[in-house]
Parts: structure tokens; sequence; C-alpha cells
């Protein structure tokens, strides 16, 4: 191939994808469309979660991966995309596999997929350590052991692997008209076509790294699609929206986005560095990009987990009274230490009072020393091993806040605005990252199974 | 000496996670002259941000100037080493945290 043309159909899930955007990308006649559905910005309570359609809800999701199979089918051209709500357990993939069934069973599509599994088993991580796999962890944190242990991978509700582009580039080998991926890293999904039909890595992971997020790389940044050409020594980006643009700014401004380090990036195999790399405005929306070097390392993925941490029951209570607003140091002190008393010898528990108003958003970073709100927002925030010393943690906590004395007290009917009724939200399962490790690989392909599944089927679950 | 608040000298001003362990910041000027005010004041070091964050300094983990975008990315441990979305968290994605910097006073030459 002399080039490969990719549309990146912007962020999946929340019902962005535009049936116009994609219209408007077809006309460039792409060789593939890419898209990616899983991350862990939302914190560790999804990779936990039960819940299979999670962050964004079913309907959000089905439309925009029913736009994407939909243009798919109408170019005859393969699909690559991860799926999850959005951690790609394999709870989660299933789900995103169900709305794909009900998509392929409606509009009457015939796909042949390869599906990848993220999700590791922990009997396999076992096995790595047993072999004497050192897995250390990638940031200095009190909630990571140092090097993976037995213990935490038996704490782990699930682990999941960001796959590098490897395993799809294998299931593409398959002869399937897409693939859709568990937990896998954004850029290995666009890596993986351009590898496959032999293009330079710097170039390929560049280009990854640009339109992974879509028009995000577009000036201004916004959740729409994004189309790339790639050449063999270049490569060209600009937004399939006639109305928006690519800038050299834009383009290069990108590699900030949601990294550490601008320059440098730590990947499967290797890094890409771009501090050479040549950014040039070729018309009013398309920039040319070059020059981007890929530098091989020894291979490792992330591997992410997470333990439960308890279980949460929250309340919401508003406060209007300015001599309530000035004592409520004080006032949150008294009632933590009643809570204290009354419930530290039943149980552990961890109580929060969030105070919108005075620090709640910032915490310790805080700048400002006085409070000047004339309202303040509490959130009641309870943790605890069982869920019912949660619940009557936090009822008993918002019984005191409605009739705690304080001095100068006149509301002797209750302190406090209560939000909603039920009053108190009992949350379920709350968890915390424990697992954020590199796991050495020899075989990238290794953990990550990869099955063929007919379209319609009826046998999505009975995977084994 | 006057000096004017950096949210007067950049067109963007955001912070994200970078992994749920670390916050980054990334400012943008439109223009090069408040870029280089930002820049030539030294002002944006370690112990500024670590004061300004009141984090430890060896929680400010990068500073970088990307001087051909007009950029400059600020990365630190998440304050009180709270990951995202971990028990005592309040902002999960990061997406607040950018706010002390906002006023901080950038000094300029008249």
């Amino acid at each position: 191939m002399d080039e490969i043309r990719m549309l990146q159909s912007s962020a999946m899930g929340y019902g962005n994808v535009s049936r116009e955007l994609i219209k408007e990308g077809l006309k460039y006649d792409p060789h593939i469309i890419v898209g990616q559905g899983t991350s862990t910005d939302p914190g560790p309570g999804y990779l936990g979660s039960d819940d299979i359609f999670g962050y964004v809800g079913k309907s959000n999701k089905k439309r925009d991966i029913g736009l994407i199979l939909e243009a798919a089918v109408e170019k005859s051209i393969p699909f690559i995309f991860s799926g999850g709500s959005p951690s790609g357990s394999n709870a989660q993939l299933e789900g995103v596999l169900r709305i794909v069934n009900e998509i392929c069973t409606e509009k009457g599509y015939k796909l042949k997929v390869a599906v990848i599994r993220g999700e590791l088993e922990k009997n396999y991580v076992k096995s790595k350590i047993k072999q004497g796999v050192r897995i250390q962890r990638l940031v200095d944190s009190d909630r990571l052991s140092e090097v993976l242990s037995v213990d935490d991978i038996n704490q782990a509700k699930r682990i999941v692997s960001q796959m590098g582009p490897e395993p799809i580039m294998k299931a593409l080998e398959m002869g399937v008209d897409g693939v859709i991926t568990g937990r896998a890293l954004d850029i290995g999904l666009h890596m993986a076509f351009p590898l496959l039909n032999g293009f330079n890595k710097g170039l390929v992971a560049h280009m990854a790294k640009t339109i992974e997020c879509g028009a995000l790389c577009a000036d201004p940044p916004i959740n729409e699609n994004i189309f790339a050409i790639l050449k063999q020594d270049y490569f060209l980006v600009f937004p399939p929206n006639p109305e928006k643009k690519c800038t050299i700014r834009s383009v290069a401004s990108h590699a900030f986005y949601e990294r550490p380090d601008i320059s440098k990036e730590i990947n499967p195999g290797g890094y890409l560095d771009i501090s050479q790399a040549k950014f040039e405005q070729v018309d009013r929306r398309t920039v040319r990009v070059s020059n981007g070097k890929w530098v091989p390392m020894p291979y490792t993925v992330k591997i992410e987990g997470v333990k439960i941490a308890g279980y949460r029951t929250v309340t919401v209570a508003g406060i209007r009274d300015d001599n309530l607003i000035k004592q409520i140091d004080w006032f949150i002190d008294d009632i933590r230490k009643r809570t204290v008393d009354k419930f530290g010898g039943i149980s552990h528990f961890d109580l929060f009072f969030h105070v919108y108003g005075k620090d709640a958003v910032l915490g310790i970073s805080e700048p400002k020393d006085l409070m000047t709100s004339d309202e303040l927002c509490i959130v009641v925030d309870v943790i605890a091993p069982d869920p019912e010393i949660s619940n009557a943690i936090c009822a008993y906590v918002r019984g005191r806040m409605f009739f705690n004395d304080y001095p100068g007290r006149t509301s002797t009917a209750g302190n406090i605005a209560t939000l909603f009724s039920p009053a108190d939200i009992q949350m379920g399962e709350s968890y915390v990252w424990n697992i954020w490790h590199s796991l050495p690989l020899e075989d990238p392909c290794e953990p990550f199974k990869i099955k063929i599944l007919n379209f319609p089927n009826s046998k999505i679950s009975q995977w084994e | 000496m006057n000096a004017i608040r950096l949210s007067d000298l950049v067109s963007i001003l955001r912070s994200k996670n970078a992994g749920p362990f670390l916050t980054t910041i990334d400012i943008f000027c439109e223009n090069d002259k408040h870029y280089e005010t930002i820049k030539k004041s030294g002002i944006i070091n370690q112990s500024e941000i670590s004061k300004l964050f009141k984090i430890p300094e060896k929680d400010v983990l990068g500073i970088y100037f990307y001087d051909s975008v007009k950029g400059i990315k600020i990365t630190m441990v998440k304050p009180g080493h709270v990951a995202s979305g971990d028990i005592a968290c309040t902002d999960t994605l990061g997406m607040q945290q950018y706010i002390p910097l906002k006023h901080l006073m950038i000094p300029v030459d008249r």
C-alpha cells in the first residue's frame, strides 16, 4: 500500500459520533475506521463494577457503535474499536458484544469479528510471579506494592491489561470484517493496521497519538471525528468537518493531552520521541507531520487492577444560615467526634464531609484562606466494610446534622436542607486502584485471547 | 515591577489526570509576548508550584516549556497522594486542579 487513509470516529460512547461527520469522513475513502472506547479516567469504580453498560449507558453506546458499523458495512472496510464501559473488563466487553449483536440482528448485517479480551486471568498473572517475573509498579504510591504480589492479585476484583497493537495485527490477519477489543492501548488500536502494512513505526505511532482522541487535535479541540492519510515518510491530518481545521499548533499541542511528558511517552515495546518532529501547514485545514521516532525498549504492558475499599453511602445537605456557615469546621468536627464515639468500637469506617463552597474541590491545594460563601453544600460520604454499617453511620450523621447544637443556634427544628427523598444514597461497592504495574512479556500476544465470532450470534456469553 | 495574573496572559489553562496518580496541567498562550513573559519570569518552577499547591517539592515531577506551541506543562503527583477515584478523591478526572495557578501573579517589566 502506498498510503493508508484512516477515519477516527471520535471518543465513543457518549452519543457523540455524528452520522453527518462520518458521511463527510467517508468522502475521503478510508481504508479503515477506528474508534476507542476504554479508559481509566473515570476512576477505579468501573473496573470493579458489574454493570456491563457502566459509564455512558447502553443507548448512547449502541448509537455510536451502530454508526461505526454502518459506515464499515456501507464502504466494505474493516473497523477496529475497543469496548468497555469504560474499563474494558470481560463483563463490559460482553455488554459491547451484546450491542453489536442487537445492531446486526436489527440491520441484517452479517459480520465476522475477531474479539480480543483485555482482562487477564488471575492465575496467568500469578504464574508470571512464580516464573520469577518482576512486575513493578509504574508509579510510586502507597496503594501499590513496589513489586506485584500474589496477595495483590487475590485482593483484586479484576485485572485488565492495555494490549498493544500486536494482538490486533494478529486478529486482522484472520480474515475478519473487524476487530473489537477489551482494554487496549488507544494508540495501539490506530497502529495495528498501518504496522501490518509495513509502515514506519515512529511515524505510525505519532499518527496514532495525534488522532487517537479524534478532533481533540483540531483547533479548537472538539469531540468530533478526524481523518489521517499516512504516507511512507509523513502523515496528513485534518477534520472531516469542513468548518473545522487542524493547525500546526493544534496538532503539536495535542502531545500535551493527558500525558506526563511532552516529548517522550513510554508504550509497549518502546517510546515515541517527537522532540524532532516536523509540522507543516499544507492548506487551511491540513497539517503534515513527519520525523517522529520510535525508540525500542523491552516489551511490557501496563496492567490495571482494583480492590474493594468498602461500601459507600452518601447524603447531600445544604446550609444557608450564616451563623452555622462561620462555625462549619467546629460543627463538622463535633459531629465527627460523636460518630467515632458511637461507631468506632463497632467497625472501621471512613467518614468524609465534602464541603462545597469551602474547599471540597481542591482540598489541601485550595488557595483561599477565608471562605466567603453564603451557601454550602455538604456531601456526607461514608465507607465501611459492611453496607448496613455504612447506611447506619450515614443516617446517624444526617440526624446529628439535623439537630446538633452549636453556639447561637435558633434552628431548633433542624439545621440542614436535605436534598433528596429518600435522603441517603446507597452506592454499593467502592473500589480503589491496587494494581498499576508493568508486566514484561516475551510474546506481546500471550495474555490476549482472540476469538472469532460471527454476528448475529446467540452465544456471545458462552466464550469458553 | 508590576505583576499580572497568569489567567490574563493565557488562552488555555487546563488540568487532567495523566493516569490515576498524576495530575498534569497545560498552559498555552496565543501571544508570543505573553508566553515569553511567563517563561522569563521564572516563576513557574518546582519550588513555586510546590508552595502554590501545598505539596512537597519532590512531587512536582516535571515542568516543560514547549516554545514552538507556546505551551507549558506541569506534571505532579496528586495532592495528598489521593489517586483518581480513591475514597478521598473529589476530582476523579482532575479537571479542576489548575485553579491554584489561575491567580498566580506573574512579574512583568513595564
